[in-house]
């Protein structure tokens, strides 16, 4: 079962985290949602595939109530990423998504109407949730090419999608990278062949190292902190993408 | 859980076997169209002998276009069919989570859940097998009227054999004709009896 787990909070500002769940059937890609929640608002980020929506509303539900999130925001179209916005477009009907306009008359064969999706243009876009202004930060090609990040400058926090993930084994189930060195190999296979364009690769590393982060969060796997963000950046930069083998 | 959900798989097929059907028919009625426009012109040229034939051809010709017609209201209806049972399908799968979902959730999780699909229970699973129902009873009357128009068709298809006897030279050719519009219809009959029999399965 997934467990969710604040991992920034300062006053009514808070960073939820619904990761690992050793009980989802082995032939699902284990995932990470995450939810920015301030005062009484809310936004859901990559609430993931229908199959977890159970695993995902029931973490959450023990830190948040449900029936506030109001925004949820899919970083592009993939089963894993945004399936289960039917399920919580059922819940409350009144839920918009933001998703890259390249994906808004696509995603909505999941479920929902002209009304739910906000498209986001190509250089991304501010998202207001509470008092708060997240940005949405372009990643297309990586790997989507319809593709975006989300930056929280208060909390300095940059949810990173697909970009940082790693394929753990089972029992490295560690929220946070501990041993960036060991981890990276578990991240090295995925990066080369999903993220398939070197110049997009380049924009991204030059676009988020102007950022201040703290914590870089991806969909798969451990949470980069401190140090650990450049190293990934850096590390991300010289490594050769787009190629079967490497 | 509505029992339709549990048998979508053979109400699909049941579908597709009336599709199957009314693909038949609609291309018997274009036949008998054809035939229709063809035994005019051959009471024409039979003259005065074959008025009587020529008035039933043209019956007849208006018979197949009103059968076509119907046959398209009816795949119109099919269609229905199968966006209601996919609607009704789509439903349960979410039901099924929503299960999933509350037995997983505890406390406020739980609570919430509880309440959602207790509305929703009352309102959508219900409405929608509601919904196929009415559609299926629709469809069956439908059925049951195309069936009505076919008599007609064979009504019209003997009374040209009739007629035929009194063709003078022109006889053994109308009696031809006539005899093949008794058997196309005889197959639209036979094809209608079957939707009815699917309908009632």
């Amino acid at each position: 079962m997934k467990t969710a787990r604040v991992i920034y909070a300062q006053g009514d500002h808070r960073w939820l985290v619904v990761a690992r769940d050793p009980s989802r059937p082995s032939y699902l890609i284990d995932t990470n949602e995450y939810l920015v929640a301030v005062g009484d608002d809310a936004i859901l980020l990559d609430p993931g595939g229908t199959e977890i929506f159970p695993a995902v509303f029931s973490a959450l539900s023990t830190e948040f109530d449900p029936r506030k999130i109001s925004q949820i925001f899919a970083s592009h179209q993939d089963p894993d990423v945004v399936p289960s916005l039917s399920l919580w477009l059922e819940f409350n009907p009144q839920i918009k998504c933001h998703i890259s306009w390249l994906w808004a008359s696509f995603v909505p064969h999941f479920g929902g109407s002209e009304e739910t999706y906000v498209a986001i243009p190509d250089g991304g876009a501010d998202i207001r949730v509470g008092g708060q202004r997240l940005q949405a930060i372009p990643a297309h090609y990586l790997h989507s090419p319809g593709n975006f990040h989300l930056y929280d400058p208060q909390a300095k926090i940059l949810f990173s999608g697909d970009v940082g993930a790693a394929l753990l084994p089972s029992g490295e189930d560690a929220l946070f990278v501990e041993d960036f060195d060991r981890h990276i190999r578990h991240a090295e296979g995925f990066h080369r062949r999903w993220m398939g364009s070197e110049k997009a690769k380049r924009d991204w590393c030059n676009r988020v190292s102007q950022l201040d982060i703290d914590m870089l969060c991806p969909q798969h796997g451990a949470i980069y902190q401190g140090t650990q963000v450049k190293r990934f950046i850096d590390w991300f930069a010289q490594l050769e993408v787009g190629v079967l083998r490497g | 859980m509505p029992a339709l959900i549990e048998d979508a798989g053979r109400e699909l097929r049941r579908i597709v076997r009336i599709n199957e059907e009314i693909k038949t028919v609609v291309a018997r009625a274009f036949k008998t169209n054809l035939m229709a426009m063809n035994a005019i012109f051959l009471a024409k040229r039979a003259g005065q002998s074959a008025l009587g034939f020529g008035v039933l051809s043209n019956e007849l010709r208006q018979f197949a276009m009103d059968l076509q017609k119907q046959m398209a209201q009816l795949r119109e209806m099919t269609h229905g069919s199968v966006a209601k049972l996919t609607a009704l399908l789509r439903q349960a799968r979410l039901s099924r989570v929503f299960e999933r979902t509350r037995n997983e959730s505890t406390g406020t999780g739980r609570m919430l859940i509880d309440e959602f699909m207790k509305n929703r229970q009352n309102t959508a699973d219900a409405r929608q097998s509601e919904q196929i129902a009415a559609h299926n009873r629709r469809l069956t009357q439908m059925i049951a009227d195309t069936a009505q128009l076919a008599e007609l068709g064979g009504v019209l298809a003997r009374s040209a054999k009739i007629e035929a006897a009194y063709g003078g030279p022109f006889s053994a050719a109308l009696t031809q004709v006539s005899s093949d519009f008794e058997r196309t219809i005889g197959e639209i009959q036979h094809s209608l009896s079957g939707l009815g029999r699917q309908q009632v399965d």
